[in-house]
């Protein structure tokens, strides 16, 4: 399990910062750029339970919260009720296909950001426009790439998968 | 403590939860912000280390590709430099003319200073947010409030400002983000107005309260009013793209696209410009 939490480490600060550096902009589409540390928290729910889900959303969401200028915690609540939830499922409901994969992000994107834009709105600030301009397209382009990123990831985590009878 | 080890998911989840509204609820108190500052300490080297490599194997393949543009852009250099050195002399002539007539007006003379140039290591990873973390901090000199611009060719425009410093890094607000106010004026026209993100996922801004009576014409210029206490006056911000009137409003409004583009954007200079502290006293904005 120690490779486990090495890798999934690991991956947390590549995405991380992949997705704050500068040339990431040009994946920019109308404005949004796809959440691959939230793939990555999802795809550690979904394959390793909820406990490990919302622990990886924590983690990632606190870290996430450092690099960008939101306050501390609004970026990784919901984040890890999202790995909570994931997991809760996992891969027992939600088989490994391709079209699982795309819905399982797309309504995961979609409930972390209807938590997002609550926080927002009651912490920061934010408009019910949102739902147009961020939440749907950013969930839309999170489960476009999710089924080669979560390929990747079944291939990175194969055997500890094997071991967990997947 | 057999129910919280076979219940360990839903007792982290409480604690998680708590630990999160706790944090909201106080984000501005110290504990929370040195939490931050801890992430952002761990963050930092690896941000560092990534934009390094990657800029380092983007100078070698410049090495590669440039080199006949590098060519052709000497020759069109030094084209230039004849034709500037013969307009240095007049440029001399114009300036000692210009300062004897100042004088004459008694005007102030304009304040000019001194700025940091910082190379942009991350922009915010989020779609919420739209802030640029630069390579210089408090070590540097820079402080909360100071005005960032940037040079878009060799236009020289308004990037952002300085929100947040740390000891190597600090994080600049740009002109687009939701959460920015600059006092801003048309050019031409003369008429104030209050410019700020249009939108969370755009790169527009939207300058609002412009007074109804002003003409407003596509491809005005803006530049900044000074009345914020943080920019000096005059400088260049963007253009008008649109303009519309609300019935229902006194005011009308106008979407402005800047020179400079948060997409392209890859250095920044930071001036050394302390804010208009009795200004900033009244608006409760007094760096601790």
């Amino acid at each position: 399990m120690i490779f486990v939490y090495i890798f999934t480490a690991l991956l947390l600060v590549i995405s991380l910062i992949m997705q704050a550096h500068t040339s990431f902009d040009v994946l920019r589409i109308a404005g949004i750029k796809p959440d691959l540390l939230f793939i990555t928290i999802v795809y550690c729910g979904y394959s390793f339970g909820s406990f490990y889900g919302e622990v990886t959303g924590f983690i990632g969401g606190l870290l996430h919260d450092a690099a960008s200028h939101s306050p501390l915690g609004l970026l990784a609540l919901p984040k890890f009720v999202v790995g909570y939830i994931v997991g809760f499922f996992g891969r027992s409901v939600f088989k490994g296909t391709m079209i699982t994969v795309f819905i399982l992000l797309f309504a995961a994107s979609f409930v972390k950001g209807v938590l997002t834009l609550v926080l927002c709105y009651i912490f920061s600030e934010a408009t019910a426009s949102s739902v147009f301009t961020i939440i749907f397209p950013e969930a839309f382009y999170n489960a476009l790439l999710a089924p080669p990123l979560f390929f990747l990831f079944d291939k990175i985590f194969e055997k500890e998968l094997e071991r967990e009878g997947y | 403590m057999e129910f919280f080890i076979r219940h360990k998911s839903i007792v982290v989840f409480v604690l998680f939860f708590l630990f999160c509204i706790i944090s909201l609820s106080v984000h501005t108190s110290p504990l929370t912000l040195s939490l931050e500052g801890m992430g952002r300490a761990f963050i930092t080297p690896f941000q560092k280390g990534y934009n390094g490599a990657q800029q380092n194997v983007r100078k070698l393949w410049a090495g590669f590709t440039e080199l006949g543009d590098v060519r052709d852009q000497l020759r069109l250099t030094r084209e230039k430099l004849q034709h500037y050195e013969a307009v240095a002399e007049e440029v001399s002539e114009i300036k000692k003319e210009n300062d004897r007539l100042r004088k004459l007006l008694d005007m102030q003379k304009r304040v000019t200073n001194d700025s940091i140039a910082a190379i942009i290591i991350s922009k915010d990873p989020d779609n919420w947010f739209r802030t640029i973390v630069v390579n210089r901090g408090s070590s540097d000199g820079v402080r909360i409030n100071m005005p960032v611009i940037a040079y878009v060719g060799e236009e020289k425009a308004v990037a952002g400002k300085v929100v947040e410093v740390r000891g190597s890094v600090s994080v600049i607000e740009p002109i687009i983000s939701t959460g920015m106010k600059l006092g801003v004026m048309l050019q031409e026209s003369r008429f104030p107005g209050l410019l700020s993100g249009y939108a969370a996922n755009s790169n527009f801004a939207i300058i609002d309260y412009i007074n109804k009576s002003a003409a407003i014409k596509l491809g005005d210029v803006v530049v900044t009013s000074g009345q914020g206490g943080i920019f000096p006056q005059g400088m260049l911000v963007g253009k008008v793209i649109k303009s519309f009137v609300s019935e229902s409003s006194p005011y009308q409004r106008a979407i402005v696209a800047p020179i400079v583009n948060y997409n392209q954007i890859e250095e920044v200079f930071i001036i050394k410009k302390e804010p208009d502290k009795e200004l900033m006293e009244v608006m409760g904005k007094v760096e601790p």
